[in-house]
């Protein structure tokens, strides 16, 4: 394959690149390539020897690299082409992708169209502002978590993990597994951060306390980490004067959250949605700049990497559509967020197609409606910012739309208090 | 060991010192107590040199305004020798009202009988035009065309460097116990062993004066002072293309923000009497500084913060608002020369350095020239800053420029293992030369490479990595290791 023939380029190899690619490849494209920093594909699946991948997508259970295997294989069926150890430094708006790596130096491609699947990135110490000095043994719980399922090292012995986030809890069935004494999971809000599954299987069944409302409050320790002082916080999330308590522990682990990955995207001159922190996409996940698609986690952040790749399997067949010249309709109704709805994604729909709409709400409601403007509602039980709302509406439910936007809102209830 | 001079300190000052007598004969040896250079009170400044409000309330009577002053001259010159950045970006004094106007008018107008020149008044259109993100409530400014920045650390190491070049010894982790004095010389005792030397230059940054306690010489008194920096992602780097000077609202405070020489922007906002190495950034404090930047750039998000630090210094005086230096060699003991600036410790290096090799010459120092001084220091590549020709050409010499380990800061293999073979073995000493950990994620995917790297380059195992030395291991257990202990 020669360079300037690249029809779809792709960029991770994730759970989102590695299914975007086999579906441009499959929609008939006939030059794939992905671009991939890592020694091999898979992305961050490597990592998560976990199970619970690939129940949707798959109907069957699977730890992360098992579910990775599963689409490697089929990208080297299909002959897509991988660049791997492969860092993609810039795109520009017309497309033309930079990228370096040490057998080639420094390479330009030039694609017919491009796949954004950076996947995100986890919030780290500096942003969540917590106070203190400054000693080893404070990692994010995907850091820790790559330390210790793929280069074979455990950071310390007793650790507190601040954040319920998914990695987080997994991270602490892990750590507990290898002889960890994981003393605490600290979270801020009064509810978890993550999936009620992850709170059963890695929490309540090892026993690992769960502290809601509470907030690490200083950090001790000159060289090595020797221990946290904790809080409980009030309605506004501020620590309550006389309840805070010394834990010690010489690890701490963040799992306070994930940001797309979008510094290319930027580069590019892709809108982002300041809800996401990922591209403003329509039904085909395209986004603002002509050509250049995006799916999965670098769009917003999922709960379920089956949903990541679905979602990137759409930008995958849109962009080997635009590849070949054959562009969807342009007509676009906008979506918004309305009541406790902190974001929905697509930002745009066509209003002509069947569409998944996904969505988060602000904060946990209990015994709700969900509405999209008119033509669409449904009775909740609950709803929690850690659980994503998914939303199929049919073209004939759609054909109702009257106006230019539409809002998608959760309705009803006594709203729980936060905080 | 003996030596000539002993060094005590390889802070900017410190390193500013030995690079200075490196142009002389004689043997000198720099001890620092850390791992590394530069990393008490210099990692924590600003990296403006010459901050306005320094230069603008010049006091020709005060020991610190003059060096601050004698220094601007020098430091571009000294940055080219060195090879490390050095820009000029001005600075913008905001004008909010009348009040602050009449203010830096005679301000401006005492600089310049001074001789200070260059100031000017910009009017709120220009403003606009020159700064367009700032706040809407400055309605004009004093410019100042003579600031610059520079990041301290690198200066710090290439000093360093160059002053090894020189026939400098350098020593790290050395800490200074006690000192004895004898006839002609004294007898230095370090965690390492003892060192006797005729002169001492005591550049311990925040520890000056309990190393000249170690003498018995108290002929000053110091304050530690804690100021508190953030620093931006460099998604904002574009928001400002000046240094930023407001006046503070409240007292101890100060406000400035300023462009980086890689592209972030920093924010300095508090400045208090703490207790001493308690760098401990207390979650009031952050928010006092996020409230007093959104006073110069209102729409600033609270998320675009990736990093918060505090950092001391040691002030004279604090009480008067305006702060004294020490550059003096001791009343009681002969031979030992102290030296502090507080702040602004960059910007007064030069000439603090110069100054210090008068006063060992006046301590009965003999200086002869050393005729195979080489000012000239060249810097490990910096693959991002390099035009793509220059790039391909790296990668093909050697291909470890190809391998990005840090994505945010596009931090090739290459540059870790030149930052190894210069010396840092510790993942702080990787960040500070070669910034990979710097960036947005501050470490999150680069952390497990580059501990693989240093402990491949250096031959250790990977739980003998520290983050910063000492006792600050990352990686405390093997896997499974903890399972077979309960066994």
């Amino acid at each position: 394959m020669k360079r300037s023939d690249i029809d779809v380029a792709v960029i991770g190899s994730g759970p989102a690149g590695m299914a975007a690619a086999i579906r441009a490849k499959e929609e008939g494209a006939e030059h794939v390539l992905i671009l991939e920093r890592q020694e091999q594909l898979g992305g961050l699946l490597h990592q998560c020897v976990h199970n619970g991948f690939g129940l949707f997508y798959f109907e069957q259970d699977l730890t992360g690299p098992e579910y990775g295997h599963r689409f490697a294989e089929k990208v080297k069926d299909l002959g897509i082409q991988v660049l791997l150890e492969t860092m993609v430094t810039q795109i520009s708006p017309d497309r033309q992708i930079s990228a370096v790596n040490n057998r080639e130096g420094v390479l330009r491609l030039k694609p017919k169209s491009i796949v954004l699947a950076m996947g995100c990135r986890e919030r780290s110490r500096g942003q969540l502002n917590v106070p203190g000095t400054r000693p080893a043994g404070i990692f994010t719980a995907g850091t820790a978590q790559r330390f210790v399922n793929v280069e074979g090292w455990i950071p310390g012995r007793k650790v507190v993990i601040l954040g319920s986030g998914d990695i987080g809890m997994i991270m602490a069935r892990r750590l507990t597994l290898e002889g960890v004494e994981v003393k605490a999971v600290v979270e801020i809000l009064p509810y978890i951060g993550g999936l009620t599954r992850n709170e059963v299987q890695c929490l309540h069944d090892f026993r690992i306390p769960l502290l809601l409302e509470h907030t690490v409050t200083e950090i001790h320790g000159q060289q090595r980490l020797e221990a946290v002082t904790i809080a409980k916080v009030n309605k506004d999330k501020k620590p309550v004067n006389d309840t805070g308590q010394m834990i010690e522990c010489d690890t701490l682990l963040l799992s306070v959250g994930l940001i797309p990955e979008n510094e290319l995207s930027r580069m590019a001159g892709v809108a982002l949605d300041p809800l996401t922190g990922g591209p403003v996409v329509d039904q085909w996940r395209e986004t603002n700049v002509s050509g250049i698609f995006a799916g999965g986690n670098v769009v917003h952040v999922h709960d379920l990497v089956d949903d990541v790749s679905r979602e990137a399997e759409i930008a995958g067949t849109w962009a080997a559509r635009f590849a070949k010249k054959e562009e969807a309709e342009k007509e676009k109704k906008i979506l918004k967020p309305g009541r406790n709805i902190r974001y929905v994604v697509p930002q745009t729909i066509s209003a002509q197609h069947d569409v998944t709409l996904y969505a988060r709400v602000k904060d946990m409601e209990e015994n709700v409606t969900l509405k999209v403007g008119d033509i669409f509602s449904e009775s909740l039980r609950v709803v929690k910012p850690g659980e994503m709302l998914k939303i199929h509406l049919s073209h004939s439910q759609l054909r109702q739309l009257k106006d230019d936007a539409v809002e998608l809102s959760v309705e009803g209830a006594k709203r729980r208090q936060n905080g | 060991m003996e030596t000539e001079i002993l060094i005590i300190g390889g802070g900017v000052l410190g390193a500013a010192v030995a690079r200075e007598l490196s142009r002389y004969k004689g043997d000198v040896l720099l001890v620092e107590k850390e791992v590394d250079f530069g990393w008490g009170s210099t990692k924590t400044n600003m990296c403006i040199v010459c901050q306005g409000a320094d230069t603008l309330e010049f006091r020709p009577e005060y020991h610190r305004s003059r060096l601050i002053w004698d220094s601007i001259p020098l430091m571009e010159p000294l940055c080219q020798e060195l090879d490390v950045p050095f820009k000029k970006v001005g600075e913008l004094a905001l004008i909010r009202n009348n009040e602050e106007l009449s203010k830096f008018q005679k301000l401006k107008s005492r600089a310049e009988k001074l001789g200070l020149t260059g100031h000017q008044f910009i009017d709120q259109d220009s403003l606009r035009q020159m700064e367009p993100n700032i706040t809407r409530e400055a309605i004009g400014a004093l410019y100042d065309p003579n600031i610059a920045i520079v990041d301290p650390v690198r200066l710090t190491i290439a000093l360093i460097e160059n002053a090894t070049q020189n026939g400098v010894k350098v020593m790290r982790e050395t800490e200074v116990l006690r000192i004895s004095r004898e006839a002609n010389q004294f007898e230095v005792e370090t965690n390492r062993g003892s060192v006797k030397c005729r002169f001492i230059v005591n550049a311990a940054g925040i520890s000056v004066d309990k190393i000249a306690r170690l003498v018995n010489s108290d002929d000053f008194v110091l304050y530690p002072i804690r100021g508190y920096v953030g620093i931006l992602d460099k998604n904002s780097g574009g928001f400002i293309k000046h240094e930023i000077h407001m006046r503070p609202d409240a007292p101890g405070q100060m406000n400035i923000l300023t462009p980086s020489v890689h592209g972030n922007l920093f924010f300095g906002t508090t400045m208090q009497p703490a207790l001493r190495g308690d760098c401990s950034a207390t979650g009031r404090i952050a928010e006092i500084g996020l409230q007093n930047v959104r006073k110069i750039l209102p729409d600033l998000s609270e998320k675009e913060i990736i990093h918060s630090f505090a950092g001391f210094l040691m002030f004279r005086n604090w009480e008067v608002g305006w702060h004294e230096c020490v550059v003096q060699a001791s009343q009681k003991v002969p031979r030992f020369i102290s030296i502090c600036i507080g702040y602004p410790g960059v910007s007064a290096a030069p000439a603090a350095a110069r100054e210090v090799t008068e006063l060992l010459r006046r301590e009965g120092l003999r200086l002869e020239k050393n005729e195979r001084f080489v000012p000239i220091r060249k810097a490990p590549p910096v693959f991002s800053e390099l035009p793509e020709e220059q790039q391909k050409e790296l990668i093909a010499r050697d291909s470890r420029y190809g391998h990005v380990v840090c994505r945010c800061e596009t931090v090739t293999e290459g540059e870790i293992v030149e930052a190894i073979r210069h010396g840092a073995t510790t993942l702080d000493g990787i960040k500070f030369r070669a910034r990979p950990g710097m960036g947005r994620c501050q470490g999150g995917f680069c952390t497990p490479r580059v501990v693989k790297i240093l402990a491949r380059e250096l031959g250790l195992s990977e739980e003998k990595i520290t983050k910063k030395g000492r006792e600050s291991r990352l990686l405390l257990y093997k896997s499974k290791e903890l399972l077979e202990a309960q066994l």
